[in-house]
């Protein structure tokens, strides 16, 4: 290419800070987590289901749950991936991103899984299951944010 | 002949500085609900929902995942424009002429998690306009300065479209703002970007609109006061700043003359009872009056000196108080939609025109200031 | 059904990791011109425009006002314009947008442009996290490429599908994709080479992924009066519609299962009057960011019973010579302009019914199937088009 044809790459990034408020639900479920080590989920008052994380508005019934239900530090694997490459966001590979379903839950959250050696993608297959059962592990120090709990490990 | 279309329910939240204890798409919801409450209808009953906005606001990309939801669109055919909620109106519009869907919700929100100037700024190119400084303010500002240096449109001029509107959303329940000010307020609050000072801008705002359009064959049995849509259309115009006269507003001028034609109205300062515009700046107000045919080019001020778009006037421009007493960073627009059906209605408690049966509807959908504005204009009939 | 639309012209561009060659309003321009080409008509025949792109990827929010001056020539500037936006299925409902706009009545031809610049981003997984909540998930990484994993879990854990299954739908559209001049990657990967590729998240390897590309794409859909005086091969719209499930990943956990996917389709069959798609589809362009949804959409779209996917990608009834070829471009998996893809994946469906898909053309197409996916595997949009008007 000569001087007359040289395409320039020009640097951009994008700044952009937000102040993302989490609300009364969200902030109600995080202090829990953080001053009281419990965890809740808010139940809908058409269909019932006990949502985890919880959140203002069941979108299937368009109705606002009301009623705030403990649930328990324990239950089941839902669904789960391992990762192998750096994600932005996660910690180092390898990593198991998992959803759990708590017991008295009707919805899986989203979260890690820790205490279980990935580094053997072949041995790892037996190691993680759908419909394993596992527990919340807690984090020293709580903020009152989702890593509060830790990560969830296998009982 | 299309299908007509009515607006057949209306909500919105009071629009207030801030409202942290809601996530930004409770606003929608909220709007939803009471626009469903209005109509005496459920969600079962809607087919089809139209959310608006912009992702980069909402600090959320594919931000529709929330909103369609909170808009009642669970297993729904959905959809998201990315503009101000006034376009949701103008999809809507399509969707049900197009006999296909019958019912449609549509909403909007403003809440406060960006910063409007860094937001917008990146809506411009990173090449030319990104590194001088553009953005949704400066690029409205040179806009304002064009439009006042060509036709010598003095600064008080603009200020008093300020107090009007502030003064009109002092009585809006609904209003943000709802304290008036003086014209020496105005000229005494700030330079931001010359030549508009602090209250020549609006504020951000925190609320939702939602309204419901239906199907003529059903409206009867839904509502006994439908707003007739009776002319819509839209237009967006040139992005490149420098290859355009920035004094005008050619796509606010080609979408009010296309609504007028469909609308058959043909001396709008007359025939109109009331219009809501949506004012991104007080000078951007005097320029949509001759955008829309109201007022010859450059004549704009003289509306406002001879009192005839206050809230007494011959033409009462934006009795709600409106973009500078409430601004929905993308729904304003949708925002003086909803405002014209309660004024058709004589629902607009403490700032109704009297006997209103036409209004107009205008909408500015853009974060990118004066580049390429998407301007909507709808005529509204009292059914 | 209301007023007839058919798609009249079409116009692609070459995708790839990053178009340097051009700025984004020349990218758009090629697209649009193509299409303009492709219906032999100007500018000034154009009455309204919907434009998606999904933002933010590509370094510039909202691309369509820079763009906008390349989807309208300056003397029809003033044109009606509505961008439209909604995650990975942005392309599709764009298509919707678009025929909405001339069902409507309110104009008779109008050009829908889609495009994504993705090439432009430095770490596009950064971007898509910016979907996850900011509040809840955001925090766990969570991403388009670990919620496939996800299904891909599911579907092996219930249905034992495999990981050769999976090399297999790769295989077979990286073979289309040499086809496809428009396609991003082209090049020979046997089953072999896809079992061999670095495993991203388990159990998909990256040839089991999508890559991220640059790439506009424009169609032209007119009424039915213009369309028969436009073009000997209009693609009618036979059938439409779009559908939204919830974005709470962890409220569906079925995920072998792509329900939200298989109520539309029954919804879209039905208006429609498809009663056996396997039958009466010739060609489908499903939307395929990753392998297993294919296997997936098969199920969902009523090509196989739950579970029974697999036995069409190993039977070869989805090959090119099979009796209903999906993704005879290459598909998503082999091109991935996220905000334009489902656009693209309409206009393939468009040139296999109008006969001008070249070396990728399926013999005597008379109706064929375009689908996209976006957001939390929630939303999807379809497009049934036919040689007949319906």
């Amino acid at each position: 290419m000569t001087q007359e044809e040289e395409i320039l790459i020009m640097p951009g990034a994008w700044n952009l800070p937000f102040r993302h408020t989490a609300g009364r639900f969200a902030s109600r479920f995080f202090r829990e987590l953080r001053d009281n080590q419990k965890i809740y989920g808010v139940r809908c008052p058409r269909c019932r289901r006990v949502l985890v994380p919880p959140r203002p508005l069941c979108e299937r019934c368009f109705a606002s749950p009301d009623e705030w239900v403990e649930v328990s530090h324990q239950g089941t694997l839902g669904a789960f991936t391992i990762c192998y490459v750096p994600f932005m966001g996660l910690p180092p590979p390898p990593v198991a991103m998992i959803m759990v379903v708590l017991d008295g839950a009707d919805t899986g959250l989203q979260h890690l899984l820790g205490g279980v050696d990935l580094s053997d993608p072949e041995k790892s297959r037996d190691l993680v299951k759908i419909g394993m059962r596992v527990e919340a592990v807690w984090r020293e120090q709580r903020r009152g944010e989702i890593m509060d709990i830790q990560h969830f490990k296998p009982i | 002949m299309a299908r007509r279309v009515a607006i057949v329910g209306v909500g919105q939240t009071l629009h207030e500085e801030f409202k942290d204890q809601c996530i930004y798409w409770e606003n929608d919801y909220e709007a939803t609900k009471l626009a469903l409450e209005d109509a005496a209808l459920d969600k079962g009953q809607i087919d089809t929902v139209i959310a608006s906005g912009w992702d980069a606001v909402d600090g959320r990309t594919i931000s529709d995942m929330h909103t369609c939801m909170a808009i009642g669109g669970y297993l729904k055919d959905s959809s998201h424009v990315g503009e101000d909620g006034i376009m949701a109106l103008a999809y809507a519009y399509l969707r049900i002429a197009s006999g296909q869907f019958d019912t449609v919700v549509v909403a909007g929100h403003g809440h406060r998690e960006a910063s409007l100037d860094r937001v917008s700024s990146v809506v411009f190119d990173p090449l030319f306009a990104r590194p001088v400084g553009a953005n949704h303010i400066t690029t409205l500002a040179m806009q304002a300065n064009a439009y006042a240096q060509r036709y010598g449109v003095g600064q008080e001029a603009a200020a008093k479209v300020v107090v009007k509107n502030r003064a009109n959303g002092a009585r809006n329940p609904y209003a943000h703002l709802q304290t008036p000010v003086t014209l020496e307020e105005v000229q005494g609050s700030g330079w931001v970007a010359y030549p508009l000072h602090a209250l020549d801008c609006p504020p951000e705002s925190v609320g939702g609109v939602a309204l419901i359009l239906a199907a003529e064959e059903n409206v009867k049995r839904i509502t006994s006061k439908p707003v007739w849509i009776k002319g819509i259309s839209w237009a967006i115009e040139s992005y490149y700043l420098g290859a355009k006269d920035l004094s005008q507003m050619p796509s606010l001028a080609a979408a009010a003359q296309r609504a007028y034609r469909m609308a058959g109205i043909v001396r709008p300062l007359e025939e109109l009872d009331v219009a809501e515009i949506h004012e991104p700046t007080s000078f951007h107000e005097l320029m949509a009056y001759e955008a829309l045919g109201l007022a010859e080019a450059g004549q704009g001020n003289r509306l406002v000196e001879e009192g005839l778009t206050e809230r007494e006037g011959k033409l009462p421009v934006n009795l709600s108080g409106g973009c500078l007493s409430t601004n929905l960073l993308g729904a304003s627009g949708l925002a003086r939609a909803a405002e014209a059906v309660l004024q058709l209605r004589g629902e607009a408690h403490g700032r109704q025109a009297a006997g209103a049966k036409l209004a107009l509807a205008h909408g500015f959908s853009a974060l990118s200031g004066a580049a390429a504005p998407t301007n909507c204009v709808v005529i509204l009939e009292r059914g | 059904m209301g007023r007839r639309v058919a798609i009249v012209g079409v116009g692609l561009t070459k995708c790839s990791s990053h178009r340097r060659d051009v700025t984004y309003p020349e990218l758009i321009h090629e697209a649009v011109s193509n299409a303009l080409a492709d219906a032999d008509i100007g500018f000034e025949q154009i009455d309204a425009v919907v434009y998606g792109s999904m933002d933010p990827f590509d370094g510039v929010f909202a691309p369509e006002r820079w763009n906008v001056d390349a989807c309208v020539s300056a003397g029809f500037l003033t044109k009606p314009f509505m961008k439209i936006t909604t995650g990975g299925t942005t392309g599709g409902s764009t298509a919707l947008g678009g025929y909405y706009h001339v069902g409507s009545g309110m104009f008779d031809v109008v050009l829908a442009v889609a495009s994504q610049r993705v090439g432009e981003t430095l770490e596009a997984q950064l971007v898509l996290n910016t979907a996850i909540d900011p509040i809840y998930e955001r925090w766990i990484g969570g991403g388009a490429i670990t919620v496939a994993a996800n299904q891909a879990v599911h579907h092996f854990h219930y249905y034992g599908t495999t990981e050769e299954d999976l090399a297999m739908v790769a295989a077979k559209n990286y073979a289309n994709a040499l086809n496809n001049p428009y396609a991003h990657l082209q090049r020979h990967l046997t089953v072999e080479d896809a079992l061999r590729s670095r495993m991203i998240s388990w159990p998909l390897r990256l040839s089991d992924c999508c890559p991220s590309s640059d790439g506009a794409c424009a169609i032209i859909l007119a009424s039915e009066e213009r369309a028969r005086k436009l073009t000997k091969t209009p693609a009618w719209v036979r059938g439409a519609g779009q559908i939204t499930d919830n974005y709470n990943v962890g409220d569906r956990l079925w995920f072998h299962d792509w329900d939200s996917l298989a109520m539309l389709a029954r919804r879209v069959y039905k208006q429609a009057k498809i009663t056996d798609p396997m039958a009466e589809i010739d060609v489908a362009e499903p939307y395929v960011a990753f392998t297993v949804q294919e296997i997936m959409e098969y199920e969902a779209l009523g090509f196989a019973e739950p579970g029974r996917g697999v036995e069409l990608i190993r039977k070869g009834v989805t090959a090119m010579d099979g009796k209903l070829p999906v993704c005879p471009s290459g598909g998503t998996l082999c091109t991935n302009p996220i905000g334009a893809t489902g656009l693209i994946r309409v206009a393939e469906a468009a040139l296999q019914v109008m006969g001008k898909a070249d070396k990728r053309q399926v013999p005597n197409v008379k109706t064929a199937l375009a689908h996209s996916w976006g957001a939390a595997i929630g939303f999807h949009t379809m497009m049934i088009l036919d040689k007949e008007a319906p």
